[in-house]
């Protein structure tokens, strides 16, 4: 379940450093410089239900990436207020802590721990994992050896296989080649419609027909539309002309 | 043991393995560079003050050293931990996990190595006929907690005002430099002239490396010592919680 209450975030803007000699000159002022911040969310409200999917559209620039990492909690709202409850699972930047020169089964122990087990759930599920990532013996090598496919599959495979109970996603549905495109778009699917507390950020359309309940529509750090996933999608294409 | 402890200890231990196995994954010798490099430092640092210029200390191996390897691990952790959190920025953006888990990584690493260099000071101390009594079995784990603890107070401040204020790294570098001269380590505090021994008298980090050489040169626990050390450790520590608490909210804005 979430719960989002009145969202506000803003970042500081600062257009450059200023140089040394700016800095001495006019020091006090830089050292407040509240006055000039971007907003990025602005008063942003809703809520998902257990099992629910929700869709998050708008263009570049709206607020999108900025309310998931507030709902995954590695950032924190300027005002307002945001609830989740269950483990989160984040499917925004596939591998990220991967180490090159760990080998694929030390990285998928540490990213596992990373991502909130304990080392012995994750090794009492190292063979699904090695074996949904199809990566064979590679499995025993630095993944500095991967190609990036690869290494977007053993991610991938790491994530689907946390027991999720809020899954944030941002832009990924299907990594690697056709075959496996298909097998992950499908694996994924499975978990959002199983039941599967969804936040889902996307521009592919299509992909939040099919995958979601409902929808919102930011635009510029507000909520232009609010609804059922066809029917906000409409929406937004119709204004996008 | 909880499932939450479990958790936390699991991903304290991989990170710990993590910064120590990485290291030296691509190199020859591996991890006895860990214990090389602090050696052929006090090398340098031997011939300089033994053979160049001269101090008049007996068993002047053992004396550099027993302040020198602490020293090691208290410099190299504060200068790594400068940039735990700005190089760890895909972690700390993308996954939810406890950010400070990384600076006790880096800190806990070095330990590591200290503890694999102090056979060298035991043994240098059976070379020299003063062999290690029991009061190192109560110092160095009295000792160890202390500079753990003000290593880390200082480490949560440094990285996190290092990612507002990234000229940090600079000043810090060259202050930890600056302070290992203001430290009595490759020369006696009595070496000082008087009028200057008060300015030693300043610095907290003297009383660690003091009595870190009390226990291993002179085989004794200097307890005026050891206390300072708490106390500066008790301050330093919940100085860096309080101002680590303050700034990690709005990490996510400057990292």
């Amino acid at each position: 379940m979430i719960k989002a209450e009145n969202l506000w975030k803003s970042f500081p803007m600062r257009l450059d450093r200023p140089g040394f000699k700016e800095l001495v000159i006019k020091a006090p002022k830089f050292l407040k410089d509240n006055n000039n911040r971007f907003w990025a969310l602005k008063g942003v409200s809703f809520s998902v239900s257990k099992g629910e999917s929700l869709a998050v559209i708008g263009r570049n620039g709206a607020g999108k990436s900025t309310l998931l990492s507030l709902l995954l909690g590695v950032a924190q709202p300027t005002k307002g207020s945001v609830v989740v409850s269950g483990k989160r699972t984040p499917l925004l930047e596939l591998g990220a802590g991967f180490h090159p020169d760990l080998t694929g089964i030390e990285n998928i122990i540490i990213n596992g721990v990373l991502l909130g087990h304990t080392e012995a759930e994750i090794r009492a599920r190292m063979e699904a994992i090695t074996a949904f990532s199809e990566l064979g013996e590679f499995i025993r090598m630095p993944i500095r050896a991967y190609s990036s496919g690869m290494q977007m599959r053993l991610a991938f495979a790491i994530a689907i296989h946390t027991s999720p109970e809020v899954l944030l996603i941002d832009e990924i549905m299907a990594v690697g080649d056709e075959s496996f495109q298909k097998k992950s778009g499908k694996a994924l699917l499975d978990l959002i419609k199983g039941g599967v507390t969804t936040v889902y950020v996307s521009h592919s359309m299509e992909a939040v027909k099919k995958t979601c309940d409902r929808a919102i529509w930011l635009e510029q750090g507000e909520i232009r539309a609010e609804g059922e996933a066809g029917h906000v999608v409409e929406e937004y294409l119709k204004a996008q002309g | 043991m909880n499932r939450k402890t479990r958790h936390r200890l699991d991903l304290l231990k991989l990170l710990v393995k993590k910064e120590i196995t990485l290291r030296y994954k691509r190199t020859y010798l591996g991890f006895l560079w860990a214990l090389l490099n602090p050696l052929l430092t006090s090398l340098v640092l031997f011939i300089a003050f033994n053979v160049f210029m001269r101090f008049e200390i007996e068993n002047f191996a053992l004396f550099l050293l027993s302040a020198l390897f602490p020293w090691t691990w208290f410099s190299t952790s504060v200068t790594m931990s400068t940039n735990t959190l700005t190089g760890n920025v895909s972690l700390i953006k993308k996954v939810i996990f406890p950010k400070h888990f990384l600076l006790l990584a880096t800190i806990t690493a070095q330990l590591v190595n200290f503890i694999f260099s102090l056979p060298v000071l035991i043994g240098l101390a059976y070379y020299y006929g003063s062999a290690p009594a029991l009061n190192w079995l109560i110092g160095i784990p009295v000792l160890v907690v202390a500079q753990f603890a003000i290593i880390y107070g200082l480490a949560l401040i440094i990285s996190t005002a290092n990612a507002y204020f990234r000229d940090l790294e600079y000043i810090v570098s060259v202050l930890v430099s600056l302070l290992f001269w203001m430290t009595p380590i490759v020369y006696p505090l009595d070496a000082v002239p008087a009028k200057y021994r008060a300015l030693l008298a300043l610095n907290p980090v003297t009383y660690l490396m003091q009595a870190w050489r009390d226990l291993f040169f002179n085989n004794m626990l200097n307890w005026h010592n050891v206390f300072i050390s708490l106390i500066t450790a008790a301050v330093v520590l919940f100085a860096g919680l309080l101002v680590f608490a303050k700034l990690e909210r709005k990490l996510d804005e400057v990292l």
